[in-house]
């Protein structure tokens, strides 16, 4: 390992020694969503404080062990294995993120996304509020619904798709959703896409899930300064009050080997009936 | 820049690994096309006429149509099959030439290349030799089941490839109409032209000549956004997007009912509170 003492995270006093055996514990987890997928990770080599870099293809120099494919012109990087992780995490790489689909299946994400993220200034509660209505409302449809920190500032929430539905459906649905929670939701939710635009309100980002775009992965830290982890919760946990600070490289763990892996089941399961209804009445002319 | 491919040139017994860039972009503004009544972005959707169904990716097939409405269908194997035996992923040099033996109208597209290896001499002992005989290589490139004639020469420090048109891609100039034949010029007039010719020559300095219309163009786009004058597509939904929703809860909640689930019903939060 290059540099084992350099601090990655100054604030929360993680070296990169410290970030590599904390990636080793986290592997099982962080590997169920990365492993048939390409990645993006971000690169910070100086730390949380200093420049960082994207990648996505494989670098010239990197280990035989390193498994890559070519999709779309770009030869992609694909952690894999526990020993993939580590030398990513030797790099310094301190995010991941994925795409909504694995290689197998180019045009079927495996769920719908709802990505919420708070205005400037808007309190993590309120947008904890808005994800408690949204589950509210999928819930008297009959839709199971998954939700997670996504580490930074906002919450994410996922219905499993069962990989039935293609981007364009998935894109009708978020859409639908969207349309249905700022117009009945006005004061809580936007769809604004100018930032000036949105005011105090909680963007509904039903744009960001689609092919080619990713979203940050389970279980993947960010380079905030307490060390972050885009960790799945649930709802009674959000009913209760959270904040993203809660769940971070240094005490992860223990809630991990309690809890297990909540969000299996959104790539995991098939579609809810809720859904499959949905689908149905959307397809009918005048809906 | 990102690769957009990696292969080898071969080069006699030589095998130089490099990665290709495009080497050009066109800067054109582009534009969405949208409803005029609503200001809705257009969807575009592949949809079989006889069948009256939209068709996935997985449901295409390319088929050649060798007389109308006849085909004759290519699958992924067959173009594989017939990839050639040049092997995948390379660029073969069968020639060198002097670059003002290829007249412009066969240059396409071109390419930077890089050598893959972090040392490049393979990559620079070709550099060297093509600079030091001022010649440059005609090769066949076999990229993604399609094979394109190139040539390969030195830009600046760089190893450039630009695709060039096969002989028969270019037409024949016979085809032009109403060129003239008689190629004779009044002398006076034609001192003139020439006169007038070398006053206006210059150095080609490519960053004098800039895209006008571009600039005017997003000047007028700025100012229109600055003015407002701007239209933003449909955000507020049609009513039945509520109405859907709510009859959606109601069947669930009937469908509850019948089968005497009422537990399973939803809890009322204090959701919907404005904040």
């Amino acid at each position: 390992m290059s540099n084992p003492d350099k601090l990655l995270f100054p604030d929360a006093g993680i070296t990169k020694f410290d970030y590599v055996k904390k990636l080793h514990d986290l592997a099982p987890f962080i590997l169920t969503y990365t492993k048939e997928r390409n990645i993006t990770t971000i690169h910070y080599p100086d730390g949380v404080n200093g420049k960082s870099y994207y990648q996505k293809n494989i670098p010239d120099h990197a280990p035989d062990y390193i498994s890559h494919r070519m999709i779309d012109g770009i030869d992609h990087i694909i952690i894999d294995t526990v020993e993939s992780l580590l030398w990513m995490g030797n790099m310094a790489a301190l995010e991941f993120h994925i795409p909504f689909n694995p290689i197998g299946s180019p045009d079927n994400p495996d769920a719908l996304v709802f990505d919420l993220d708070p205005a400037e200034g808007q309190p993590f509660s309120q947008v904890v509020e808005a994800a408690l209505i949204i589950r509210q409302n999928l819930e008297s449809i009959g839709v199971k619904s998954y939700s997670k920190t996504s580490g930074a500032t906002g919450l994410q929430i996922s219905i499993p798709l069962g990989r039935k539905l293609s981007y364009n459906h998935a894109r009708e649905l978020n859409l639908f959703f969207a349309r249905y929670f700022t117009n009945k939701y006005p004061k809580i939710f936007t769809i604004e896409r100018k930032v000036i635009d949105r005011g105090k309100l909680l963007y509904f980002d039903y744009l960001q899930m689609w092919k080619g775009k990713t979203i940050i992965c389970p279980y993947s830290p960010r380079a905030t300064k307490t060390a972050n982890i885009s960790t799945p919760v649930l709802w009674e946990e959000l009913e209760k009050g959270l904040k993203p600070e809660d769940f971070t490289l240094h005490d992860i763990m223990p809630r991990l080997k309690q809890m297990g892996d909540l969000y299996k089941p959104v790539i995991g399961s098939g579609l809810d009936d809720g859904i499959k209804n949905l689908v149905q009445s959307l397809k009918k002319p005048n809906a | 820049m990102h690769t957009v491919w990696k292969g080898a040139i071969s080069f006699g017994l030589v095998n130089i690994p490099i990665k290709m860039f495009t080497a050009t972009e066109d800067k054109d503004i582009k534009f969405r096309y949208i409803h005029k009544s609503c200001n809705t972005p257009l969807n575009y959707k592949k949809v079989c006429p006889s069948c009256n169904i939209e068709v996935s990716e997985e449901e295409i097939v390319k088929g050649y149509e060798y007389e109308p409405g006849h085909f004759v269908v290519l699958k992924d194997e067959d173009f594989k099959a017939i990839q050639g035996k040049s092997g995948p992923k390379n660029i073969e040099i069968l020639d060198f030439v002097k670059l003002s033996e290829i007249d412009p109208v066969y240059f396409n597209k071109t390419y930077y290349l890089a050598p893959q290896d972090i040392d490049g001499k393979a990559y620079n002992l070709l550099r060297r030799a093509m600079d030091q005989t001022g010649k440059i290589a005609i090769a066949r490139v076999a990229i993604r089941n399609r094979q394109t004639l190139a040539a390969i020469r030195v830009y600046r420090d760089a190893l450039v490839m630009e695709t060039l048109f096969y002989a028969d891609e270019v037409r024949p100039s016979e085809q032009i109409p109403n060129l003239p034949r008689n190629t004779d010029a009044d002398e006076k007039e034609l001192d003139i032209a020439v006169k007038l010719i070398d006053s206006l020559t210059v150095e080609f300095k490519p960053e004098k000549y800039t895209n006008e219309y571009r600039t005017v163009l997003s000047e007028l786009i700025s100012r229109k956004i600055e003015g407002e004058e701007i239209r933003v597509a449909p955000t507020v939904p049609k009513s039945n997007v509520i109405d859907l929703m709510e009859a959606l809860k109601a069947s669930l909640q009937e469908t509850k009912k019948k089968t005497g689930r009422k537990s399973a019903q939803p809890k009322k939060k204090k959701a919907g509170k404005a904040v």
